[in-house]
């Protein structure tokens, strides 16, 4: 009963082919207020797809969304719009605007979709930038940035939209060892302040800490679910067994 | 059916005549403005001092004056120094200079792309200066030049038109002129210009087949 | 040759000619850029539409657009300026001045030309900067408004400056229109005066002077507009 009441995002039947290859097969989730799922699996096994599927980036074939309740169709235009600003996103290239300052990388959108008024975005967008560390860099250009600070800037303009739940794709797999730690922090605090999240990431002992529920996918399908002690220690399906004690052979029991 | 008559009996024979002129022109200019850019281009690479400064100077004046300026030069200006050209002439000329201009750009982008580490190697093997130009760097420098220059070619096939302003009657012309005798501007024009398209378009569909003939295997990579 | 008398006074002759017509070829070099200036931003405005239905739009937007450029980029301008100045335009009864036409027609090559240019520039763009766009619930349109033009067109202003290059010396040819430009009125002095060699290297001066400062100009833009750090 409490799963149902306090359920945000519910994905069904996500599918997605290119071509011959379905590269996403019959995916379903259920995320709960407040909860961090954490996606793992293989590489290539559908995780970016799947996420990118939950907010229409890359148009599935079959698959249905539901946010707090309401069902999101995509081929309407302004639903869709207003769906997206509900649900961030961040990326695993961070994909920041290369043409504007880390500070207007976090005001467009307030801006441009939001319709908020430039002081006001302004005073929003510094504060988030605040919020994630980057105090002393909101005037500097994606170029000029690390990549950890690149990663922060990215969720701090997700952060601004105020959405309701995060889609969080790899975030540290294009940073240097020591930058991970900084944007892993990040998303640590935003757990603990009740954001609700979805992430998928190759970074075991950070799952296996923080994760809510463990959600493992291969070839596109979602072959176990659980908690990290159950993926971990109990699996109950083979391949996620042998996924798992590979992991664990390579970074150790961390 | 009047109609019919006249396109078969005016239109037709004049536009065919002026064709074949502006074909005339076109090539020639494009065999001696290649051959003119690639000497000016080796010079520009290869030349010494002197030399390349001259190359250098009469590229940046061909590319640097319009073509139109180019021809009333050659037409107009000569006679004044006891030189006279037919307006043929004078065109086939002008379309030379100014796209032998224009061609050594892009042999010039293509020598200098030849890695120095083949030249070595070749000097190592004993070439002299001109066969290892002639034997190791054309061959290559050609088939990265050749883009450029069909696309240089291209552009004179255009260009060829304005052998009209200094009276060099070929297509644009003889369309000019049926289309003065006839007030039939549109049509006449339009047909000219569904000419030039086609000849256009032969020239860059026969462009594409000689690249993808000559391409080596993963030469794309180093394409410029 | 040995320098005569005779060489003497046609050279002080000709410096004379030239400078009693500079004034009057200047003039021409105002309606020149005038020329220039309407056909590029008339090139600027088609081009961006054409290039971004291209890219975004559908199939048939696509193929149409298609056929646009390649009618556009095949047919010599001069045939062009014949055929809108004699042809269409007064077949539509639209009584337009021989500049208007020969900026109008300078104008629609250039846009077949430049949205080539800004199709190259977009397609280079990383698709995750659209994607990241969208993500933030930006519509279609304000994606390509606010994120995909300004990278597009910063990363367009080189080509762009050798496309001012090439519409500045075509505009020449509208000279074939009685456009008094650079060219018509070297060539009116000239066959007045009988210098046609200094003259006619005076308008091409003219034209590479032309030619200098918009680049140069340009180049002042692209390193202003460049974005800090950003390389490729
Ligand atoms: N645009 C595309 N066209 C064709 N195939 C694609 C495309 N995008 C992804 N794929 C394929 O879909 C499969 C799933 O890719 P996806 O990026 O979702 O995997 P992933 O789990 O995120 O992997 P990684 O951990 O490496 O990021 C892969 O086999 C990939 O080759
Ligand atoms: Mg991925």
């Amino acid at each position: 009963m409490k799963m149902i009441r306090n359920s945000v995002l519910r994905v069904e039947g996500m599918t997605k082919r290119y071509g011959q290859k379905e590269v996403l097969k019959n995916a379903s989730l259920t995320v709960n207020e407040g909860e961090l799922k954490i996606l793992i699996g293989p590489s290539g096994g559908g995780k970016s797809t799947l996420l990118q599927c939950i907010n229409f980036l890359v148009t599935p074939d079959a698959g249905r969304v539901w946010l707090k309740g309401e069902e999101i169709i995509r081929t309407h235009k302004r639903a869709l719009y207003a769906y997206r600003q509900k649900v961030g996103m961040i990326f695993q290239d961070f994909n920041l605007f290369d043409h504007l300052t880390a500070l207007n990388n976090v005001t467009i959108g307030l801006v441009r979709v939001r319709g908020m008024h430039k002081q006001e975005a302004l005073d929003k967008a510094v504060y988030e930038l605040e919020r994630v560390g980057l105090k002393d860099h909101i005037y500097k250009y994606p170029a000029q940035l690390s990549g950890g600070q690149k990663q922060r800037v990215s969720i701090a303009r997700a952060l601004a939209m105020d959405p309701e739940v995060m889609l969080i794709d790899e975030p540290t797999s294009a940073l240097d060892p020591e930058l991970i730690s900084e944007v892993l922090a990040v998303i640590e605090n935003l757990r603990a302040n009740g954001m609700t999240m979805v992430m998928s990431t190759h970074h075991m002992g950070f799952a296996r800490e923080v994760a809510d529920e463990i959600v493992f996918l291969e070839d596109g399908c979602i072959l176990e679910t659980g908690t990290p002690d159950k993926i971990f220690l109990r699996a109950e399906c083979e391949r996620t067994r042998a996924f798992c004690s590979k992991i664990l052979e390579l970074y150790g029991n961390a | 059916m009047e109609e019919l008559f006249f396109i078969q009996h005016d239109v037709i024979p004049a536009l065919w005549r002026g064709l074949l002129v502006s074909i005339r022109l076109i090539v020639p200019s494009a065999i001696c403005g290649l051959i003119i850019g690639v000497f000016i281009g080796v010079s520009r690479v290869f030349g010494g001092t002197v030399i390349k400064t001259c190359a250098n100077i009469y590229v940046a004046l061909f590319r640097g004056f319009p073509l139109v300026v180019q021809l009333f030069i050659w037409y107009f200006g000569l006679p004044h120094i006891g030189i006279y050209m037919s307006p043929f002439l004078a065109s086939v000329f002008g379309f030379s200079l100014c796209s032998g201009a224009y061609h050594s750009e892009y042999v010039r982008g293509a020598l200098l792309s030849i890695k120095q580490g083949q030249l070595l190697a070749a000097r190592s093997l004993g070439f002299s200066k001109m066969k290892m130009i002639i034997s190791v760097v054309l061959p290559q420098a050609f088939r990265r030049a050749l883009p450029g220059c069909g696309n240089e070619i291209i552009y004179l096939i255009k260009y060829s038109s304005l052998a009209y302003m200094i009276t060099c009657i070929e297509l644009t012309g003889e369309g000019k002129i049926i289309a003065s005798e006839t007030f039939k501007y549109t049509e006449i024009f339009f047909i000219v210009g569904i000419v030039y398209l086609l000849l256009t378009s032969v020239a860059s569909w026969l462009l594409h087949r000689i690249e993808n003939n000559l391409r080596l295997p993963g030469f794309d990579h180093y394409a410029l | 040759m040995p320098v005569t008398g005779k060489h003497v006074v046609d050279m002080m002759e000709s410096v004379a000619a030239i400078k009693e017509a500079l004034p009057y070829l200047l003039h021409g070099s105002v309606v020149t850029m005038g020329l220039v200036c309407g056909a590029m931003i008339l090139g600027l405005t088609l081009g961006i539409f054409l290039a971004v239905g291209q890219v975004y739009g559908g199939a048939v937007l696509r193929s149409v657009i298609g056929v646009y450029v390649w009618f556009f980029r095949g047919v010599p301008l001069l045939v062009l300026l014949f055929l809108f100045y004699f042809g269409l335009f007064s077949l539509l009864n639209i009584n337009l001045s021989a500049f208007t036409v020969a900026a109008i027609v300078l104008g629609l090559i250039s846009s077949a030309y430049q949205s080539q240019i800004f199709r190259g520039a977009i397609v280079s763009l990383p698709e995750g900067q659209f994607k990241a766009a969208r993500a933030l619930g930006m519509s279609d349109r304000k994606s390509i408004f606010y994120i995909i033009l300004p990278q597009a067109l910063r990363l367009s202003i080189p080509a762009w400056s050798n496309e001012y290059s090439i519409v500045l010396k075509d505009s020449a040819v509208a000279y074939a229109l009685g456009v008094m430009e650079i060219m018509a009125r070297a060539h009116f002095v000239a066959s007045r005066t009988y210098e046609h060699f200094p003259l006619y290297f005076t308008a091409g001066g003219i034209f590479l002077v032309l030619t200098y400062l918009g680049t140069k100009g340009l180049g002042i833009l692209e390193k202003k507009v460049s974005i800090p750090g950003y390389t490729r």
